[in-house]
């Protein structure tokens, strides 16, 4: 089965950290986030993970009535915004559910696990 | 169908749909076909002799439906691969079942997984394991036939769309999950001993089928004590299942039980079924509710039942279960503490039994408007007939309690009966 891990943080908590105190916890959590690369790399080879820009950079498009219409996002005014996301071929849910564990920001924000449909 | 008829295809059902779920990885499609050879085994068996072994001949069928089916519906490449695995199935009608591999524990698994809601589990594991009939799961939780349906429909594509895997999870997991095929017995079982709605207190084919899944994981899962606790829990249980309701179909509780009415065969089943969990030196939550029961059977002293109770909160201290600890703390003799154990738990504020109870207690202590009161929160909040008239005759008695008393609220002790003149 094809999965899309979605990572969903509080970006605003680290946005109001100064930069040493930002730079010591990124690399304090710097280990797990390798082991985590490589237990990923182990489960799927072809696992692909992209880290996204701030949400706040964020722009968001509706066309209404035929016009577009550009606001700056994020989309949802909630304070976990998706921040990252996998995509990757596993066994069955349970491994996904393993490997979503794993991922360091489970533990300050939520991961989201979506099957990806394939027809 | 004759009844024996009926018997065996609920035998040979999930070892079908097991099998067939595995080798095609869906498990709709695998009760597809394992239904159309049931229905060709319906025309066929009363015909031409019921098959010398039922369950190959049916494994067998829904092989070769699966192969017809494949080979029509499929795109290239999946097909040469489903077609492949079929290939390794048994195909012999006649075969000794004991050489198809049984793998009705991983279906359990599967439609016992958490990623289902609880709801669609409970379908699931009926259908599917149980070999209970879409209308008869209907009918036993007072839904439409259509309504069932579409549950399992949405609970069997959430099995194939999600990937829940179809397997015996692996020892790490296993501790975990086990709980969780328990649980949905358990609430089948529930479903059936102490119906939410409708106009029986009981559905004792539920129960019926809760014991017998229950046997089925005991033979499953031999070394697992809970699995043994929980069937030994059923057993006890059900054993009351005829003193529970009285000539009028009135709900009887366990105190005013006529012991004539228990069933002893259930009983003496119960508690030997207890002892082989208990010899597998592991105890645990059911093990323990199954010990409480026990000690009811044996008509065990009370203070020894609380005790019981002490133990099993410290492993389960979820609401219900110290709700249950006050009720029996109560039975030993001690009201006043009972009490102030169920005023501590107003988060079961929702849950009838709860406020019956506590209106209970309040009797006991002659405070009867405060008894009324609970009384009425509690028949607000159950749709079963038969607790309502319960409650209902106990909301009269405490009610007269107050006339009795005067008009003013009630408190401290009820007041000597005054003689007549």
């Amino acid at each position: 089965m094809k999965y899309a891990l979605l990572v969903y943080g509080d970006q605003s908590a680290w946005a109001e950290l100064d930069e040493p105190e930002a730079a010591r916890l990124r690399e304090e959590s710097m280990p797990r986030w390798l082991a985590l690369f490589e237990e990923m790399g182990k489960a799927d080879p072809a696992v692909e993970g992209r880290e996204l820009a701030a949400a706040v950079d964020a722009k968001v498009v509706r066309v209404v009535d035929g016009e577009r219409v550009v606001t700056d996002g994020p989309f949802a005014e909630t304070k976990e915004q998706i921040g990252g996301l996998f995509v990757t071929t596993l066994p069955d849910l349970d491994e996904a559910i393993r490997i979503a564990a794993l991922v360091p920001a489970a533990e300050r924000g939520s991961l989201e696990i979506r099957p990806i449909v394939e027809r | 169908v004759t009844p024996s008829l009926e018997a065996t295809f609920r035998e040979e059902w999930p070892r079908a749909v097991a099998i067939l779920t595995r080798v095609l990885g869906d498990i709709g499609l695998a009760e597809d076909v394992v239904q159309d050879a049931f229905t060709k085994a319906i025309e066929r068996w009363p015909r031409d002799g019921v098959p010398r072994s039922p369950g190959a001949w049916i494994v067998a069928t829904a092989r070769n439906g699966a192969i017809d089916r494949i080979r029509r519906e499929r795109t290239f490449a999946r097909k040469a691969e489903l077609l492949a695995r079929l290939d390794d199935v048994q195909a012999d009608e006649d075969a000794d079942v004991s050489t198809i591999p049984d793998e009705r524990l991983a279906l359990l698994f599967t439609c016992c997984h958490p990623a289902l809601g609880v709801e669609a589990r409970i379908a699931l594991t009926l259908r599917e394991v149980a070999g209970l009939a879409t209308h008869e799961i209907a009918r036993a939780f007072l839904v439409t036939d259509a309504t069932m349906a579409q549950r399992l429909v949405r609970a069997k594509r959430r099995v194939r769309d999600t990937g829940i895997p179809f397997r015996v999870p692996p020892d790490e997991v296993l501790p975990d999950r086990v709980p969780d095929v328990l649980r949905v017995l358990y609430l089948v079982f529930n479903e059936g001993y102490a119906a939410s709605g409708g106009e029986r207190l009981v559905r004792a084919d539920l129960c019926a089928e809760a014991i017998r899944l229950a046997k089925l994981v005991c033979v499953l899962m031999p070394d697992e004590p809970e699995a043994f606790g929980l069937l030994a829990l059923l057993l006890l249980q059900d054993s009351r299942r005829d003193a529970r309701v009285g000539r009028d179909g009135e709900l009887v509780l366990l105190g005013d039980q006529d012991r004539a009415l228990w069933d002893t065969h259930a009983i003496d089943e119960g508690l030997r079924v207890l002892q082989r969990a208990k010899a597998l030196g592991r105890p645990g939550p059911y093990q323990l509710q199954a010990a409480i029961a026990a000690g009811h059977a044996e008509g065990a002293d009370p203070a020894a039942i609380a005790a019981v109770y002490d133990a099993l909160v410290t492993i389960d201290p979820s609401p219900v279960v110290r709700l249950n600890r006050a009720v029996a703390i109560a039975f030993a003799g001690d009201i006043p503490r009972a009490l102030e154990l169920v005023d501590g738990l107003s988060e079961l504020g929702g849950y009838s039994y709860f406020h019956a109870a506590r209106a209970d207690l309040l009797r006991r202590l002659g405070r009867d408007a405060e008894a009324a009161g609970a009384y009425r929160e509690a028949l607000a909040r159950t749709d079963n007939l038969l607790e309502q008239r319960f409650l209902e005759r106990r909301l009269r008695e405490v009610e007269a309690g107050v006339r009795e008393s005067g008009a003013a609220p009630a408190h401290g002790r009820r007041p000597p009966p005054r003689s007549r003149p």
